[in-house]
């Protein structure tokens, strides 16, 4: 009996040296395990990291397939069963949206790492926090870098109709109209259609100066392919992040060329540790990372050291995080309650484009490297 | 003009691919009257198919027709042969139920070996198009797996109108009791028949798998409009499914282009039901008792 109570008290006092448990939803099979491979790989950097700088996190990984409803029951899994002090995830908006809700009601500190959708950090969520910057930025970065190397007088918007492709559209109309650029077409699309060519002929004959297009993975490569059949040619192309920024589309070379996205990371940025962490995430899985690799290893870092700093507890985690700030491989971040936005990090986003199969960053001038190509060079 | 030409010309294309789906459902419920929920996982199997010739044998996905167009026959003779037969005398419920468990153990067994990471095949051709003036282009693979898809057609007219084997599919579709008394060996025909068709619909997966993109559950959505299409035709009607193909591609196409990308599924539909209501026996079928 004695041994027992001791080994007992044993565990309560060495408990917060234990390992804190932190929840991870990824999209690590389904249709987006492409761009979720790039933070399971960050998030797995970070955890040898955490090990070096000794703090043990042990990681309770869930696959949403990418699939809204199945995030759900991640995250109450996570919540109830597991008793995670915190979770990074989901991927997609649709997935972090429907999780942030949950996130609330369980009070367990959300810290999600890529989702572009801005009416995530937009309905007061106090345990909802974001890494990345959100959709409106998206919109802006692009149009802003498009505005600084031409005078585009109309654009052309096809997007995939989930929350990514409606949120970063709706905000990128409001955003031209303010600058002045007439939106001559506006087509949604279901995602993993097959067909797009009727639908660019359509915006073909609109003839835009821009055409503004956001979609997951295989969409990006199939519209490329199809507006390359179709013989669209505007000023430019502008992507808005994920299946754009991805080393798969940069590999389909004969359609990817001079595409202008946007990105939340580029390796060449001087954030501390940034190039590194590019050299070293290409070095252990022979690819270049997607911005995602880098949010999800910041989000990581960022949440075990909280959550230890916590000892474990969801109120005090969720209060660290609202009260720290860090400065790492994305830039100093900090969440912050600013333009209706609740723990929101005020990231800045940057442009970059394809040159030679390389993604190369082209805007803001501070953190350019090199000078974009403009207009889009006609199709071979 | 040139907007029209185009959605006209790729929804005609496009609707090739698809009428060769359905003739092999029709095929399928016309001799056997079962109804095959697993048709699309069929079609994805092709597609592997495809893309495991093309990227360990490198041999091009057209060409590859010749490898899967066998393969897939004996594929679809054994599912009917040791699955398929012995329900064919059971209640329809059952039968659809055993179709659908096929085509989850297709597409799960798909997943465990290739996980669902999409797929692209991305050939040499796979963006070319040819110019045919007025600034519409046609995309180069869609054409030829239109004109691959014609040739199977007129092959399998032929084959269903000429030969020997053929004419006795057709009398097991007409009346398998009386094909029965008549001679015809009807369990032999049922197993050429889910071979043909599943034939086909691996085929058609090998034929746009170019210019579409790979993954285990692709198999549902392509179920869906071979359902529509078949239906639209004329359940056991080869006329009707080819006709019902490119009528749903050119609507699709069409319907993306003067509405919006978004609502063309919705047209799709409408025109179905509208079809249902006014014919139910589909365009070219023939009420049945």
């Amino acid at each position: 009996m004695r041994k027992h109570l001791l080994a007992l008290g044993a565990v309560f006092v060495l408990s917060p040296l234990m390992a804190q448990k932190i929840g991870v939803i990824n999209s690590m099979s389904g249709p987006e395990a492409p761009i979720g491979e790039n933070i399971s790989n960050g998030i797995k950097l970070a955890e040898e990291d955490l090990i070096k700088k000794g703090i043990h996190v042990q990681l309770v990984w869930e696959d949403d397939t990418g699939k809204p409803q199945i995030s759900m029951s991640a995250m109450e899994k996570l919540a109830t069963r597991d008793n995670v002090a915190g979770v990074v995830g989901p991927y997609t908006s649709a997935c972090s949206n429907a999780v942030a809700k949950l996130a609330e009601k369980y009070r367990v500190p959300l810290l999600i790492p890529a989702a572009a959708k801005e009416e995530i950090t937009r309905q007061g969520l106090k345990h909802v926090f974001r890494m990345n910057a959100p959709a409106d930025r998206y919109a802006s970065s692009l149009i802003d870098a498009a505005l600084g190397l031409g005078k585009p007088k109309s654009v052309a918007f096809i997007y995939e109709n989930t929350d990514f492709g409606t949120s970063t559209s709706k905000t990128a109309k409001e955003y031209v109209a303010k600058k002045g650029i007439q939106v001559v077409a506006d087509e949604p699309y279901p995602k993993g259609a097959a067909d797009y060519r009727s639908t660019l002929a359509k915006i073909k004959s609109k003839n835009p100066d821009l055409v503004f297009m956001v979609s997951y993975v295989a969409d990006a490569i199939l519209l490329m392919r199809q507006s390359k059949e179709v013989g669209l040619q505007p000023q430019a192309f502008l992507g808005g992040g994920a299946g754009f920024t991805t080393a798969e589309f940069a590999g389909e070379r004969a359609i990817s060329e001079d595409v202008i996205s946007c990105t939340q990371w580029t390796d060449d940025v001087n954030w501390p540790g940034a190039k590194d962490f590019g050299k070293r995430y290409k070095a252990r899985f022979g690819k270049e990372p997607t911005y995602h690799a880098a949010c999800a290893y910041e989000s990581m870092m960022i949440m075990a050291e909280t959550a230890r700093n916590a000892g474990g507890d969801r109120e005090k985690t969720r209060a660290g995080l609202k009260a720290g700030n860090w400065n790492g491989i994305m830039g100093p971040v900090r969440f912050a309650d600013y333009d209706g936005f609740t723990n929101q990090n005020n990231h800045p986003m940057l442009v970059q484009q394809i040159q030679g199969g390389n993604y190369e960053t082209v805007f803001p001038a501070p953190f350019a490297t090199r000078k974009a190509v403009y207009p889009f060079p006609k199709w071979k | 003009m040139a907007v029209f030409m185009q959605s006209l010309i790729s929804g005609i294309l496009i609707g090739g691919v698809y009428a060769l789906i359905g003739i092999g459902l029709t095929l399928i419920f016309g001799v056997m009257r079962v109804i095959n929920f697993g048709h699309g996982d069929i079609l994805m199997v092709g597609m592997y198919l495809t893309y495991i010739l093309f990227t360990f044998a490198h041999i091009d996905p057209f060409v590859s027709v010749l490898i899967s167009f066998p393969l897939m026959f004996l594929f679809g003779g054994f599912l009917q042969k040791v699955f398929i037969n012995r329900v064919l005398n059971a209640v329809a419920q059952n039968q659809i139920l055993l179709t659908i468990g096929l085509g989850l153990i297709m597409s799960n067994t798909v997943m465990l070996i290739f996980t669902s990471d999409y797929k692209i095949i991305t050939t040499s051709y796979s963006s070319s198009t040819i110019q045919v003036g007025g600034g519409v282009s046609v995309s180069w693979p869609l054409l030829v797996s239109f004109l691959i898809t014609a040739a199977i057609t007129a092959a399998l007219y032929w084959f269903l109108l000429k030969t020997d084997t053929g004419q006795a599919i057709r009398a097991t579709a007409q009346d398998r009791d009386a094909a029965q008394l008549m001679g015809i060996n009807v369990k032999r025909m049922s197993i050429i028949a889910f071979g043909l068709g599943s034939a086909l619909a691996g085929t058609a997966g090998a034929l746009i798998s170019p210019t579409y993109y790979i993954f285990p559950q692709v198999g549902s959505v392509f179920t869906l409009k071979a359902f529509v299409i078949t239906v639209l035709g004329g359940m056991g009607s080869v006329v009707g499914a080819t006709l019902g193909g490119v009528l749903i591609g050119i609507t699709e196409s069409m319907s993306a282009a003067y509405i919006s990308s978004g609502w063309k599924d919705v047209v799709v539909f409408v025109l179905f039901l509208l079809v249902l209501l006014l014919k139910p026996s589909g365009l070219m079928g023939k009420s049945r008792t």
